[in-house]
């Protein structure tokens, strides 16, 4: 058992199913829409009969009422397939006063792939930096979890971000829609941002951003004068906190804003999350967030 | 700048305590790991200039709060005498006043008020530079120049002396050197402000005012008054010392200070020709006054002494000196026709058990050749003198011989000095005159020192001769004619009473009245003779006369030659035996109210300085004192704003989720 993964929560979370916002194309029959008509028990509309369509779809109660044949179709479900791109540059091994963010990344990624592949959907994991690119590829099946599991476990951040390459790659490598998890602190050139997303978007992808930040990190609520090192470069700076304070705090509040905007450009869902919030109530929130208004 | 306590100004180190704290904080850096270094570099590059600047201000508003803290407890006083906006001053006149009552101290273990002011006056001085410092002491009244202000304190002119003070002539003298000196200058008086050296209503404060009005440089002048409150004080003062036979009885008045509350009890200790004896005291109030007799040791002819209470807050008044001379007899002449009046009068003037008081009685007619300068008083009972009598008496009178004029009982036009008798007059059938009021502080009629009056509502009189003249009455008859008047000579007095000791004209012959009347009269008149023995300092007889020298007889205290002729005590000048004291008037508590203050030194433009030195009042040390604290809030609260941070810190709530076309504002 792995230290991120907590039994108790996933039970509880279980019972919530994590739903696509758009149309997913899988392979298999799923419990997701997809763009195509299929078997499923839900009516989606009607169209004028062409010959070689299936003889058994037909509306004899429409033709009867007007005397033309029409094919009742219905939505097809398939399933849906899940890419968690895990940001392991050095900046998320930042832990101020609680877990690092990469242990935080590696509870989400790891608790929401477990309840994809619990409902029959498939997940899979990038982990980027600026020297590695490492991918599991989705899949639906149980003994799948374990592998990514272990690659999640031997996650070491280092280095300086590989997001915004590892974004394009996965935006031109996965042919079909699907569920791209973003797990980031998305301390990189937010303009490159923009653009990375905007491919995932050109791509039809459901996108869903986690901005992971330590609760230090927000509140820079130093006394003292403090060496501050970089955690990717190692870049060193001594700074008198009290006296930066406003500055540092306007240039992270328009830094967290202009993230945001830019995964509202993209159409994806924003989600600021700091390392010291509970789990449960995070992914309850989330996947409550994702289910279709209906069902809510 | 002078402070009261500068032992607490090392607490100024404390200012560089923030500047220090910053400069090891700065080298105690913390190492950590940080990932959003973007933000930092950005917000470190910005906070450049404007908020380095801040934060100096920060820690300069700090340095200064606790600068100014360490100055309000060190409680800086001299600004107050030279006030902060003095220029350049090229002569400084220093009034000082050092007359005894300055020797009081304001607490326990504290300086004297005269000591204070000496140091107040020296700090200003080096705060001046190279102004010059002319003293004018209240005791010698010379300007002199003092070289340096360093040796004030040291200078036998600044020095304790039982003298008084006499501040309109010393005014006069500054503003007198002053018009000899040029360049700009400032009167500076030390003093605490007692109303009998400073004589408010002395027609001398509009010469001394003039004087300084008509200095071609305008001149400031500055009172530093030294009052408030002061350690507990008693005082002793001899009114008179007479001898009687073995005895020298002594009129002693023992004072305790304002704030003295209740009875307490006093060791008074008698010294008396290298022996001394202790008696306890007790004093109910304020003061006593009393009657001490002195029991002079056997075959003494001249002797000295003195009365001494314990060291207290004002040694200057801790001790009362007499002396006296060869026992003799007090001798009255008795002017008047055999009768019953010359009998009373004669019982009155010398009863018997009176040891050494003595008559003699004549007639009118040869009482010219009876007048002698031995005699202590006259009792005149018949027509006024005249020629060679008139003569006689007024030199008598002018000498500080005292007569009492009885009515000649018959109608007579004779005048002395402008007096005369009416003619006499009786009183309605059935009904007397009786005196309605009489002067019961002073005169013959007055109470005894123990309060008790004098019975002279008993006095009833069937028949009266009314003394006329340009004269205040000291009693009236009910109808309000005079009964009893006065009029003053040189030295003596001579009094008129308007009825007789005779069964004919009153009951004056009791003893209820003309016994006590007739006893002062001729005690008054006897005084003379005592008094070469008993003076205060500062008085024509204790001067040097030619060919005299000083020596001091009394071990009393510590003796400095260079202020003899300043100094209470036992003095042998060339002959004369003098028993020196400090003048009564040293012992008045009154002090010059603001208004009189006003009046005295109108239109000098003066400042006042109400420096109560380190007594428990201390005025002026206090305003600095709130000024600094005001000042050390006031640095604190500017470094409070400084710090305080002007935007929220940045804050995340609760995650939820946002979608394009939502938005959750972040705080901060």
């Amino acid at each position: 058992m792995h230290s991120f993964l907590d039994n108790s929560l996933l039970s509880r979370l279980g019972s919530l199913p994590i739903e696509s916002r758009v149309p997913m194309m899988g392979n298999v029959a799923g419990k997701h829409r997809s763009p195509h008509r299929g078997s499923s028990v839900e009516f989606a509309e009607y169209r004028k009969y062409v010959p070689g369509d299936d003889t058994r779809r037909l509306d004899w109660k429409a033709f009867a009422r007007s005397d033309r044949f029409y094919i009742k179709e219905f939505e097809a479900d398939t399933n849906l397939r899940a890419y968690f791109v895990v940001d392991a540059s050095g900046s998320m091994n930042f832990a101020g006063k609680g877990v690092s963010k990469i242990h935080y990344a590696r509870q989400i990624a790891a608790s929401l792939a477990y309840l994809l592949v619990n409902q029959g959907d498939a997940a899979g994991l990038s982990i980027c930096t600026d020297k590695l690119h490492l991918e599991v590829p989705p899949s639906r099946r149980a003994a799948h979890l374990e592998r990514f599991f272990s690659t999640l476990a031997k996650l070491e951040p280092t280095g300086e971000t590989g997001l915004i390459n590892a974004l394009h790659t996965i935006a031109e490598k996965i042919g079909q829609r699907a569920f791209v998890v973003i797990l980031s602190d998305f301390f990189t050139e937010t303009e490159a941002l923009s653009e990375a997303l905007q491919h995932l978007r050109y791509r039809k992808h459901d996108i869903s951003a986690f901005h992971l930040m330590d609760p230090q990190e927000i509140g820079f609520d130093f006394e003292r004068p403090h060496r501050f090192v970089d955690l990717e470069d190692g870049t060193a700076i001594v700074a008198e906190p009290t006296l930066i304070a406003e500055e540092y705090n306007n240039a992270l509040s328009e830094f967290l804003k202009t993230v945001r905007n830019k995964c509202h450009d993209a159409s994806a869902d924003y989600q600021l999350v700091t390392t010291d919030t509970p789990l449960e109530p995070l992914l309850r929130e989330f996947l409550t967030a994702r289910l279709p208004k209906s069902k809510h | 700048m002078s402070f009261l306590s500068p032992l607490l100004l090392w607490f100024l180190a404390a200012a560089s305590v923030p500047v220090i704290i910053h400069l090891i904080n700065r080298r105690r850096h913390k190492t950590i790991q940080w990932a959003a270094m973007q933000f930092l570099l950005k917000a470190s590059r910005e906070s450049r200039g404007k908020k380095k600047l801040r934060h100096i201000l920060i820690l300069t508003c700090r340095a200064l709060g606790i600068a100014a803290l360490a100055l309000a407890a060190a409680r800086p006083i001299v600004s107050g005498l030279i006030g902060w906006g003095a220029g350049s001053i090229d002569t400084v006149v220093l009034i000082l006043d050092r007359s005894a009552s300055m020797e009081v101290k304001p607490g326990d273990g504290l300086q004297s008020r005269r000591q204070i002011a000496i140091a107040n006056v020296k700090d200003a001085i080096a705060d001046l530079g190279g102004a010059r410092l002319v003293l004018i002491d209240s005791a010698t009244a010379t300007p002199q120049e003092v070289p340096s202000p360093d040796t004030l304190g040291d200078i036998s002119s600044t020095a304790a002396t039982d003298t008084a003070a006499d501040l309109p002539s010393l005014l006069a003298k500054a503003a007198e050197y002053l018009a000899e000196s040029t360049g700009r200058a400032e009167i500076w008086i030390a003093s605490d402000l007692q109303t009998t050296n400073w004589k408010p209503n002395d027609e001398r404060w509009a010469a001394a005012r003039a004087s300084l009005a008509a200095l071609p440089q305008k001149t400031a002048v500055r009172v530093l008054s030294l009052t408030g409150n002061t350690t507990a004080d008693s005082t002793i003062l001899i009114h008179g010392a007479r001898r009687s036979a073995s005895e020298l009885l002594v009129d002693l008045e023992i004072l305790r200070s304002g704030t003295a509350r209740g009875t307490t009890n006093l060791p008074l200790t008698t010294h008396l020709n290298g022996s001394s004896t202790t008696e306890s005291l007790t004093i109910p109030g304020q003061s006593i006054r009393f009657q001490k007799r002195v029991a002079l040791p056997p075959d003494s002819e001249t002797g000295h002494g003195w009365l001494s209470l314990p060291a207290d807050g004002n040694p200057r008044g801790n001790a009362a000196f007499f002396a006296y001379g060869p026992d003799r007899p007090i001798r009255t002449l008795v002017v008047a026709p055999q009768g019953e009046t010359a009998d009373y009068l004669t019982l009155a003037a010398a009863p018997p058990a009176y040891g050494n008081l003595q008559t003699v009685r004549t007639d009118r007619a040869s009482a010219h050749t009876a007048i002698t300068p031995d005699l202590a008083a006259i009792l005149w009972a018949a027509p006024l003198p005249e020629d060679e009598a008139y003569i006689a008496t007024e030199k008598f009178l002018n000498d500080g011989g005292h007569v009492l004029f009885l009515p000649p009982a018959t109608a007579s036009p004779l005048q002395f000095n402008t007096i005369t008798w009416a003619d006499p007059s009786d009183s309605p059938t059935g009904k007397f005159f009786i005196l309605q009021d009489w002067n019961r502080a002073d005169g013959p009629l007055r109470d005894g020192i123990d309060g008790t009056p004098v019975a002279a509502k008993r006095l009833r009189a069937i028949r009266r001769q009314i003394p006329q003249g340009d004269v205040t009455p000291l009693a009236r008859w009910e109808d309000g004619e005079p009964a009893l008047i006065r009029r003053i000579f040189d030295h003596g007095t001579a009094w008129f009473i308007g009825t007789l000791p005779d069964y004919t004209w009153s009951n004056l012959g009791d003893a209820d009245v003309l016994l006590p009347a007739v006893q002062r009269i001729i005690t008054a008149g006897a005084n003379r003779f005592d008094a070469s023995y008993l003076t205060t300092v500062g008085s024509e007889t204790a001067k040097l006369r030619p060919g005299e020298t000083r020596t001091r007889l009394d071990s009393y205290g510590t003796p400095d030659p260079a202020n003899s002729p300043h100094t209470a005590g036992i003095w042998k000048l060339g002959d004369r035996l003098l028993a020196i004291n400090t003048p009564h008037q040293e012992t008045l508590p009154e002090i010059l109210s603001k208004d009189e203050l006003d009046a005295v030194l109108a239109d000098t433009g003066f400042t006042l300085l109400d420096q109560a030195g380190q007594s428990t009042d201390p005025t002026i040390s206090r305003d600095i004192w709130r000024a600094f604290l005001i000042a050390c809030l006031l640095f604190l609260l500017a470094e409070l704003l400084l710090c305080l941070p002007k935007k929220q810190p940045l804050t995340v709530g609760t995650p939820t989720t946002t979608r394009p076309g939502e938005s959750r504002p972040m705080s901060g």
